[in-house]
């Protein structure tokens, strides 16, 4: 069952990345699979629609629940998956109180954040609103904002 | 999930992170002087300063600072205002000493070379010893020139010469007499390089064997060569026990050693308050605090006193005195710069 979730979430993600202009050779490099597969995929082969439902309903949960439960199925390949079928987009602001200690860059699964000058900086590309890394802040600086929303 | 590693070895402790990056803490007790300027300053109250007065007192095994590993977030901020680098901070193994986002305290103890004569005064006087003067003294025999001479013919081998040379110069091969060399010894000899001349031995010879004389003092100094005077050497200041409190530079009769410190501040004791219990003085990295001599046996000492020359304002003392009869005011920090204002608004704390 795992394994047609997996198959359901990377269908999503290559239509998703083939609407957004990538080629299917580049689709393939991305979610690291064969061309072909990438081309049966999309195709609609191999794959059950139910697998592709239950896929779009947990790509519609919260995204801490989407994150996490991608990054379990998947692990680090979670990471484009989620940002590529994530309905939702954000923008975290770091507030002056940031100490710099790198906790939220450690912590954060979709490897958004980065350490400047003593100040953790969010890439919004990558961002995915799961907020684990405003739970782990020690100084409460990390302000998460959805910005838009095609839920 | 993402924790801390605490590693403790006697009264060192080590806590570390590894994930995106490899972050470590490393704490070495023996340097540390207990004033607590991290605990004030850590931002997510994760160090706490032991009771330093009992400890440095009664020189029990615990160590001056502990750190919760499960509270401290690696943010590196007590290293920096560690003012005698008792706390390390590594990111991926490279101290962020070394990195320019990090800001640094500003202090500096330095001896010149060139000015220094090497009189040890700083050597004596640093309360770490942290000093140390390596130094070639010149050639004794090369600051006097004579000539001397022991008349081997005429001399008795009492011995009398060899015993006054305040230098042993004089050296006698002592023998038992046979009946084939009836004399007690069978040569004298004078270490050039040893004698200074002094003529005692001419002087004290009960049958004037001895011709010498002094040239240094008829000619003066003229066929002595002067860079044969100096006293050459080095010194060497072990910065990781250095304090930078100016005792050196105080000291140095030449103005050799400079000595930059990072705090400006003002320290004041309430004579009425002080009980004079000396915990101060025993904290005091700096040698800044004692006792006056008792001016009457059996008299209770006075308060205690200071010199705020060797003060680095740590506030070690305010922090052990138990009636609170210390103030030490922080008034200026020197520091590199920082963009961040959150670590600028936690080393400005520091000002009193």
């Amino acid at each position: 069952m795992p394994k047609h979730i997996v198959s359901g979430l990377k269908y999503l993600t290559a239509v998703e990345l083939i609407r957004e202009g990538y080629s299917q050779k580049e689709v393939a490099k991305i979610l690291e699979m064969d061309r072909s597969t990438v081309s049966h995929y999309l195709n609609g082969r191999n794959l059950s629609w139910n697998s592709i439902e239950i896929a779009k309903k947990i790509t519609e949960v919260c995204p801490k629940d989407f994150l996490i439960l991608a990054y379990a199925l998947m692990q680090d390949k979670a990471r484009i998956v989620v940002k590529t079928c994530s309905v939702r987009d954000y923008k975290g602001i770091i507030k002056e109180s940031c100490i710099g200690c790198g906790l939220c860059a450690d912590i954060c699964l979709m490897k958004a954040i980065v350490l400047n000058d003593l100040k953790a900086q969010i890439d919004s590309d990558w961002c995915c609103g799961c907020l684990i890394c405003g739970e782990s802040c020690p100084t409460n600086s990390i302000e998460i904002l959805e910005v838009k929303n095609d839920f | 999930m993402i924790s801390n590693t605490k590693e403790v070895k006697a009264l060192d402790f080590e806590i570390s992170r590894s994930a995106e990056e490899k972050r470590e803490l490393l704490y070495k007790d023996d340097i540390c002087i207990g004033c607590g300027i991290c605990e004030k300053t850590c931002p997510v109250d994760a160090i706490e300063l032991g009771s330093i007065g009992a400890i440095v007192r009664t020189g029990a095994d615990v160590p001056k600072i502990v750190c919760d590993e499960d509270k401290c977030v690696l943010c590196g901020m007590c290293s920096v205002v560690c003012p005698v680098d008792a706390l390390e901070f590594k990111i991926d193994d490279e101290s962020i000493k070394d990195m320019d986002e990090y800001p640094q305290l500003i202090n500096s103890a330095e001896i010149n070379d060139d000015t220094c004569i090497y009189c040890k005064a700083c050597e004596t006087a640093c309360p770490r010893d942290s000093i140390t003067i390596a130094r070639d003294l010149p050639d004794r025999s090369k600051l006097v020139t004579g000539e001397i001479e022991i008349d081997k013919e005429t001399c008795i081998d009492c011995g009398i010469c060899e015993e006054m040379c305040p230098a042993d110069a004089i050296t006698m091969e002592h023998k038992l007499p046979t009946p084939d060399d009836p004399t007690v010894s069978s040569d004298i000899i004078v270490d050039k390089d040893k004698c200074v001349y002094c003529l005692i031995c001419k002087k004290s010879c009960p049958v004037s064997a001895i011709k010498a004389a002094c040239r240094t003092c008829s000619y003066g100094e003229y066929d002595l060569n002067p860079e044969d005077y100096k006293t050459t050497g080095s010194s060497f200041i072990d910065h990781e026990t250095c304090v930078k409190c100016g005792w050196c530079q105080e000291i140095c009769p030449v103005d050799a050693a400079t000595v930059v410190k990072t705090f400006d501040g003002e320290l004041s004791i309430d004579q009425d308050t002080c009980q004079a219990c000396g915990a101060c003085v025993d904290i005091c990295p700096c040698n800044v605090l004692s006792f006056p001599e008792s001016t009457k046996a059996g008299k209770r000492p006075e308060k205690v006193m200071s010199d705020e020359n060797y003060c680095i304002y740590c506030g070690a003392c305010e922090s052990v005195c138990p009636v609170k009869a210390i103030d030490v005011k922080r008034t200026g920090i020197k520091h590199t710069p920082t963009k961040s204002k959150s670590w600028e608004k936690q080393i400005e704390s520091l000002k009193t």
